[in-house]
Parts: structure tokens; sequence; C-alpha cells
């Protein structure tokens, strides 16, 4: 595809009325077609069109006054419009010509292609050679502010020789050292002393009152993080395998430790009702004629249950208007669960109560809250099987850690004897060993009465309580070990 | 009564009506199984008022549904004395359901599980009859006018001495003293629990102080050997 100027090139004509040389401009595009469209104003947003929904559809409309297309479309307006016309103008000449490195220092003359027009210029390429400062210091100085007793005059001249030579690389500086005349050195205690040294320096010769500028290098720090990496690369699939063992048995200690804690909160609360429950008691029997008008008052509020739900049971109150049998006002609420059901019935069964007694109105009231207070008891207890598993579990930790202190020191005895002394100890002891819950209550049952709570099987927990210890044991084993690994 | 508030039901806020009533059935062995139907028993189930009282003054009707193996299961008395006898050879479960005469007051439904047999000698010979009866109470939140009037104008029953078979106030003073009883030994364990629970807590934090101090000084060993 010869132009007219390619014949008027080769025939050597002149053409000076053309353009001189190519530009990207005409290159691309003659520009002529890049007719920009105006923005039509006639097209504007409808109404109650959103602006967003409009910016979508029309901020592009610089390019194409159409709403943006759904089909891709090929037509000639597109992108394909690049097309580089090569051969419209002439080209710029190029020489062969000899060129010096101002980077290198022995002058040598080499030949590359250039344009004629850079001819003379200094080689492009000569500023991408960096050098590194590297400070110098007299005798004077070394002798004032850098004598090290772990280094000598000359390993230290032969370290900023190196870096020098390899522009503080100091994998390379590390590389080269000169093993047989010097001593041998880390990466790190090369990079300690050069790094000193030069902040030294930097502060001997700043000027007074000016801050100078100080490279930062921990030493220690470095010595630490690769002496962990080269311990975290060197591990073997055995202990690969034991760290994520022991990671994952951290974790459900953690999830039993946060759920024992949620646990422990929840106690406070159960203590808090059977406080305001012993309080109601005193109350009562203070109270016993008042009875009768708090029984006509609740006749009046429609003979609902008034009293708070110590035990956590929420008997529906039927204030609603319309009929009812009053016997449904017995029913347990569904929300209450099969444990709670089942322990109700176990200790009611016990007293030899009708699980649903003849429905009057002041047996529906006191049979719920009977019941109300059951629950809390089986509450109470559940409370007591987890604080005798935490018991069971210090108790093992405190073994082991006073066994630990047995083997490394003689004051430790002491310690042994002081727990075992303590009513603290031999009240945990008791506790621990009791399986049934039941401690000696201070002598107001001489014999050895039956109690109630004893009916209640707190599922799962008094029934296994060499399990627990168990578990207890293998949990603080794991926790010794992590100790140990860390 | 027109003194109290009413909402626009028509119902009067706050009033309630409660009507004692006693459901149950009689049952008594024929001694033999019937041929013709294989028949054991003859039971009679009814809702009798705890009072002595008309209850159609205010009740329409009582639905009693049988199982459904009896012909017609559905049941319906309109007047006094409610009740339905049949023959049988199984118990089930018989669904009681009685409907006011004020048809804004839903009907009430009571459940009877119908018993039949029952160990005790002189029962199973079919000397004596087997009775089992249950109290209950219908309560009236906030009745309407209508409904009011007819619950208080109850006229008695024209039978001579009204009884029940069980005696539901001696029953009712045992049970009565038998939860309060119950509510005295709970309460008291609770307490006592309550205690335990406290010192144990105590130990707890105490004891985790002790093994805190303890592990502080394991920590600190093991910094002076290293």
């Amino acid at each position: 595809m010869a132009t007219t100027s390619d014949v008027r090139d080769i025939l050597e004509l002149d053409t000076s009325q053309t353009n001189d040389f190519v530009t990207k401009e005409s290159l691309m595009n003659d520009g002529k077609k890049k007719k920009l469209k105006k923005p039509d104003p006639a097209v504007k947003r409808p109404e109650g069109m959103h602006r967003e929904l409009w910016g979508l559809l029309h901020s592009d409309s610089r390019y194409q006054t159409d709403a943006a297309p759904i089909v891709p479309s090929d037509t000639k307006q597109g992108y394909k419009q690049m097309k580089a016309r090569i051969g419209s103008s002439k080209v710029r000449p190029w020489k062969w010509m000899p060129f010096t490195n101002p980077a290198r220092k022995d002058g040598a003359i080499f030949y590359h292609w250039g344009r004629v027009a850079d001819e003379g210029k200094d080689y492009p390429f000569a500023r991408f050679n960096k050098a590194v400062d590297i400070p110098t210091f007299s005798d004077l100085e070394y002798q004032q502010h850098l004598h090290d007793d772990k280094w000598t005059r000359q390993e230290t001249e032969h370290l900023f020789d190196l870096c020098k030579r390899f522009e503080i690389r100091f994998v390379i500086v590390h590389d080269r050292w000169d093993r047989e005349r010097y001593k041998d050195y880390s990466i790190e205690d090369l990079k300690e002393r050069y790094y000193n040294i030069c902040n030294t320096l930097a502060k001997v010769r700043a000027p007074q009152g000016s801050e100078p500028k100080i490279k930062a290098f921990d030493a220690e720090h470095e010595r630490r993080r690769k002496l962990q990496l080269t311990k975290l690369f060197e591990r073997t699939p055995e202990q690969v395998e034991e760290e994520e063992f022991l990671m994952g048995e951290l974790k459900k200690i953690e999830l039993r430790k946060k759920e024992r804690e949620k646990k422990q909160q929840d106690l406070q609360k159960l203590i808090t009702a059977a406080d305001s429950n012993a309080d109601n008691r005193k109350a009562d029997r203070k109270s016993s004629k008042k009875k009768l008008q708090a029984k006509e008052l609740k006749l009046k509020d429609g003979g609902g249950i008034t009293n708070p739900e110590p035990g956590g049971i929420k008997f529906s109150d039927f204030k609603a208007s319309g009929t009812s049998l009053r016997s449904q006002r017995m029913k347990l609420p569904a929300t209450i669960g099969q444990k709670k059901t089942k322990a109700i019935e176990q200790v009611l069964e016990e007293l030899g109560l009708e699980f649903n007694p003849m429905p009057t109105e002041e047996i529906v009231t006191s049979f719920n809250s009977l019941r109300q207070d059951i629950v809390l008891l089986y509450e109470l207890k559940l409370a007591m099987a987890t604080c005798q598993y935490e018991m069971q579990t210090l108790k093992h930790r405190h073994d082991q850690l006073v066994a630990n202190r047995s083997g490394g020191s003689t004051a430790s005895t002491h310690a042994v004897s002081q727990y075992k002394s303590t009513s603290l100890g031999s009240f945990i002891d008791d506790i621990i060993g009791d399986t049934s819950v039941e401690v000696s209550y201070g002598g107001s049952s001489p014999n050895k009465r039956k109690f109630l709570v004893d009916t209640i099987d707190v599922v799962g927990t008094s029934s296994s309580p060499t399990k627990k210890r168990k578990a207890a044991i293998e949990q603080s084993n794991i926790l010794k070990k992590i100790k140990q690994k860390m | 009564m027109t003194s109290q508030p009413q909402d626009s039901a028509g119902r009067q806020k706050g009033v309630v009506v409660v009507k004692p009533v006693v459901y149950g059935n009689i049952a008594r062995y024929f001694g033999k199984k019937r041929e013709e139907d294989g028949h054991t028993h003859q039971w009679t189930v009814y809702v009798k008022p705890f009072n002595n009282e008309d209850m159609s003054a205010y009740v329409k009707k009582i639905n009693f549904k049988l199982h459904d193996s009896y012909p017609s299961p559905n049941r319906i008395v309109t007047k006094p004395p409610y009740e339905v006898t049949e023959t049988g050879w199984g118990e089930f479960e018989i669904i009681i359901k009685i409907y006011f005469n004020d048809p804004q007051e839903r009907p009430v439904t009571i459940y009877h599980l119908l018993k039949l047999f029952q160990s005790e000698t002189d029962v199973m010979l079919g000397k004596k009859s087997l009775v089992v009866e249950y109290y209950d109470e219908m309560v009236f939140q906030d009745p309407t006018l209508t409904m009011t009037s007819m619950l208080a104008n109850t006229t008695s029953l024209g039978v001579s001495t009204h009884k029940h078979e069980t005696d539901f106030e001696e029953k009712k003073e045992r049970t009565i003293n038998k939860i309060s009883n119950a509510h005295g030994k709970i309460r008291y364990e609770i307490d006592q629990m309550n205690e335990k629970l406290k010192r144990s807590k105590d130990a707890i934090s105490k004891m985790k102080k002790e093994i805190s101090k303890l592990e502080e000084g394991v920590i600190v060993d093991a910094d002076i050997m290293s």
C-alpha cells in the first residue's frame, strides 16, 4: 500500500509541505472524524425518573447518544477504529553511533543505533546507576566513638569494604566474608555493626541542634524472628500434627471455659432468685393474716397468678375475656422443656402429690408456685453440679501446681500444708467427693433425712462424676503441654 | 352489676364468675362378656354442677363425643341430667364440649378418659360400680351482660339431696395441706442448696486466687531457671 509520500520518498523529492514526522496523533487517527458531538440539550431527564438511574443511562452519552448497548456492537464507531496508519509520513533517521556510559569508570566505548536527533546527548540509562552512600570514618572517630569489644578494627574495615563493594547487600557480604582471616559473624551481627556505626557517625557528625536521621535496626528482634521461622520450617510432620491437635484442644477448653463463665452468671441470677424466695418466706410467716387480704386482692385481679416467677416457669395468666377451665391454668407451658417437666414429676411423685390436683383457685395458685420452686430447686442443683465440676478442675490444677513446685523448691511443702489445713480445702474435698450433692446441712437434721433434691436427676451430670474427673485431668494435662510448647 | 364498665362487645370488664362442675364416669362390669357384641361394661359419662343448681339456665347444650366406633358418636344433651349411658368393652377419651346460651361465649372443652377397669375386687366382680370423677371450675372472665344475668339467676335442681360420689371438700383440704407441706420442704431445701451454692462459689473464687498465685510463682521460678 504505497502512498504518494512513499513514492516521493523513494524519488527523494522534496516533501517539505507535508508534516515532517509522525506523531501519535497522526498515527492513530487523522482526527477529522472525531467530531465531538455536543450533548443534545433536548434529551432531559424524564419526570419522576431517579437521578441515579438516569445517570446510568445518560452519563456516557458524550460518546453514545443512544441508550447503553444491550447487544455487543461491532460497528465502525467502536474501539476498533484505533488502527495505526503507518507510512503516512516521513520517518526519523537512525544512526550507528558510539556512546560512553558515565556509570562506567573505564570509559569504554560501545556502539548502538540511536536517533540522529539524540546524537551527542548523555547515555539515558546512566541515571539508573545509583551509588549507595557508605560512610567512611577516620582513625580518630573510630577510637573515640566506634570501638566495640566484639569487633576488631580490621574486621570493621573489612565489613565496610564489602558493604561498599556489594552495596550493602548483606546476604552477599555475609557470603563473601573472609572467614579465614576474621571471625565468622551472622548476618544480623554484620547488620548490627554496620547500622550502629552509621548511626553513631550520623550523631557525631550532625551539626548542633539538628536531629540526625537514625536507621532503625533491631538486631535482637531480627534474630528472634529468624529463629522462629527456622523453628517453624524445621518442624516434623508429627510435630505439626501434635500442634494442630493441641490447638484444637485449646479451642475446646476455651469454649468450655466460656460456657462455664456464662453458667456462673446464671448462677448469680439463681442465687438472687433463691434469696428473694427466702425473703418471701419470712414475709409469709409474718403476715399470715395479710394473706387473706392478698387473696381477696388477687380475686379482684381476676384470679391470675401475681407471683413473680422465681423458678422461671411462666404460667399463662388468662387475662383475656372469655370462658376457660380452671384446670387449664395449671398446665405447664410448652416452653418449659422435658428435663424440667421430668424433674417436677419426680419431685411430685416423691411428695405423694397428684400431677393434676383438684383445681380450686387456691390450689391452682399454690400448686403453681410450688412447681415454680421445684424448678428453682432443679436449677440450683444443676448449678451445684456445675460448681462441683469446676471445683474438681480447679483442685486438680491446684494439685498439679503444688506438685510442680515441690519438684523445684522446698518451699512448696508449706503451700500444700496450707491448702490442706484450711477449711476451704476440706470443704472443697467434701463437695467433690459428694456425688449426690448432699453436704451435712449444719446439724438441723441429725438423722439422715432423705432430700427431695436427690430425686431430681440432673441428666448427665451427677450420674458420672468419675467421667467428669477424668475430663478435668485430661484438660489440665493438655494445658500443661501447651504451656510447655510456649 | 350495671355499674361495671363495658367494652364494645358488651363484656363487663373485671367481672369473674366461677361455676364449679364435676365430671367423670361410672362403670359397671356385666360379670361376663356379652355374647352378641362382646361388650363387657355399662358406663355413664356425666357433667354435674358442683352446687345444687340448674345448669340449663346458662348451658345451651353439652356435646359428648364418643369413640368413632359408636353409632352417631356425637351425643348432644340439652337439659339436665347431662349424661350419656352406653355399653362397651374399651376405654377411650371422651371429648365433652359445653355450649352456652350466649353464643358470644366460647364453648368449654373437657377431655375425660373413660375408665372401666380397676383392680379392686368388688368392682371387678361387678358388685360395685366404678366411679371416676373430677372437679373443675368454669371461669367466666368478663362475661357479657346477658350471660351474667343468666349465671346469676339459677334455680336449684328439684332433687332432694345433691351429693357427689367423691367428698371434694375433704379432698380439697387434704390437697391444700399437702401442697403447703411440700412447699415448706422445697423452700427449706432451696435455702440449704442456696447456702451451699454460695459457699461453693466463694470457695471457687478463693481457689482461683490461690491457683493464680501459684501460677505466678511457677512462672517466676521458670524465669529464674532460664
